[in-house]
């Protein structure tokens, strides 16, 4: 396998091909937490949780919010996989809490329960990403 | 001979008809277009969902998921048929139902309960005719559908399925081969076929050793009902497809029939008129010769 110094980052949705393009270093947002790819990983195949994916390409960094789904890492292309995938940019802060509030009203059945809490916990996450992206924007 | 102005009138109203068909075979072609893009950006998700299940089966051997699992005894099938919402394309909705029906037939003939489902105003009408009642009825899926949409419907099915409410999960669709061929296909979904799953190519490329977070086992549960969403969506994007197809390919028919029409109209419309000049001449030729 050629070392080259470089990844290559692919997001896939199952509507479109969302990104294909170069990174220095690439933050994927586990189940479990977050785990930060170098280009010479090893291959990885793993679950994605709600969270923010990071990109840093030179001095630039992108963020992205998935919302689950899987990777495949494999010879310094990393592969994204999931359902829906969102530039930071586009995130909405406004409509995110209000869907938040929305979620946090007590449900009346067990299933719905769950629903909600799924619903709460991404409208958690893309808060966050949201949150970062506003931080990040004077230095940037 | 024919009265030349009730056959200028029907040349014009046949001219009219001609502009409306070929616009829309211009537009079919146009969003035949978008939706087979559509279609292929969505292949490449399918592929690669694919490709990861068959890496994880490759490592996480004898495994067990319900939604792998073939009930013995099918008691209840659940049958979904995609149509179309709007006509003028050809034989597309003909040849679905005339497929699903066959269907219905055999799953009523093994005495299984049937929970039908449909997709588009056409099959809708189509069964009410029939008389075979539907349970659910969808007409919001268009030339674009879109995967929140079909994930709600899939999720349904797998909360069925996974439920024991029914056995089987059978759509009937119009499969898209390439831009001249589509066949009306049934394909059972659930419960998901292995080969569906894994494909094993035996040495098609080196075996890559990947680490699994979490396991194999556990991201396999995960992906399994993933990939039967994606090809819940392929089924529906595949129809979407075929429908353009099938309506250009019709409105490329009736605007070549209108020009035939038309053609044939213009000649009889001549002929008339021929026929009628003579008639006045010899009128006048007459009335002279009358006159001496």
């Amino acid at each position: 396998m050629p070392q080259s110094r470089e990844l290559h980052c692919v997001i896939v949705t199952p509507e479109k091909a969302l990104f294909d393009e170069a990174a220095d270093f690439v933050a994927v947002p586990m189940f479990d937490g977050e785990l930060g790819v170098l280009p010479g990983r090893m291959p990885v195949i793993g679950r994605l949780g709600c969270g923010e994916l990071r990109l840093r390409r030179g001095m630039e960094v992108r963020r992205f919010f998935v919302d689950s789904g899987f990777v495949q890492i494999r010879g310094n292309t990393v592969t994204i996989l999931t359902a829906r995938a969102q530039l930071a940019e586009d995130i909405d802060a406004e409509t995110v809490s209000q869907t938040l509030q929305a979620a946090l009203t007590p449900a009346t059945t067990p299933q719905a329960n769950d629903e909600k809490f799924k619903l709460q916990e991404r409208a958690r996450a893309q808060m966050r990403v949201a949150r970062h992206r506003e931080e990040s924007a004077p230095r940037g | 001979m024919a009265n030349t102005r009730a056959l200028v009138k029907r040349r014009k109203a046949v001219r009219n008809i001609k502009k409306i068909t070929r616009t829309m075979e211009l537009i079919a072609t146009a969003r035949f277009k978008k939706a087979f893009d559509r279609a292929t950006e969505a292949a490449a998700y399918t592929r690669k969902i694919t490709e990861l299940a068959a890496d994880l089966s490759a490592s996480a051997t004898n495994l067990s998921h319900p939604l792998l699992q073939k009930r013995a005894e099918v008691k209840k099938t659940l049958f979904l048929v995609i149509g179309s919402n709007r006509g003028l394309c050809g034989g597309y909705n003909a040849s679905i139902l005339r497929e699903a029906n066959q269907r219905l037939r055999l799953i009523q003939a093994e005495n299984a309960a049937l929970h039908l489902e449909l997709s588009g105003k056409r099959p809708i009408n189509f069964f009410r005719y029939q008389g075979v009642k539907a349970e659910r009825t969808y007409t919001q899926f268009e030339d674009k559908p879109r995967f929140d949409e079909v994930e709600v419907i899939a999720n349904h099915y797998l909360e069925a399925f996974i439920g024991e409410k029914v056995d089987r999960v059978e759509v009937a669709y119009m499969k898209f081969l390439n831009a001249a061929r589509q066949i009306p296909v049934v394909e059972t979904l659930l419960p998901l076929s292995p080969s569906a799953t894994a494909e094993t190519r035996p040495e098609q490329k080196p075996r890559v050793e990947y680490e699994f977070l979490p396991s194999a086992g556990d991201i396999l549960q995960e992906l399994l009902p993933v990939s039967f969403k994606v090809r819940l969506f392929q089924c529906f994007l595949d129809a979407a497809v075929s429908e353009q197809i099938a309506r250009r390919v019709t409105m490329k028919q009736a605007t070549e029939n209108a020009d035939d029409m038309i053609k044939s109209l213009s000649r009889e419309y001549n002929r008339a008129r021929q026929a009628q000049i003579t008639k006045e001449i010899a009128e006048v030729i007459g009335g002279a010769a009358a006159l001496e």
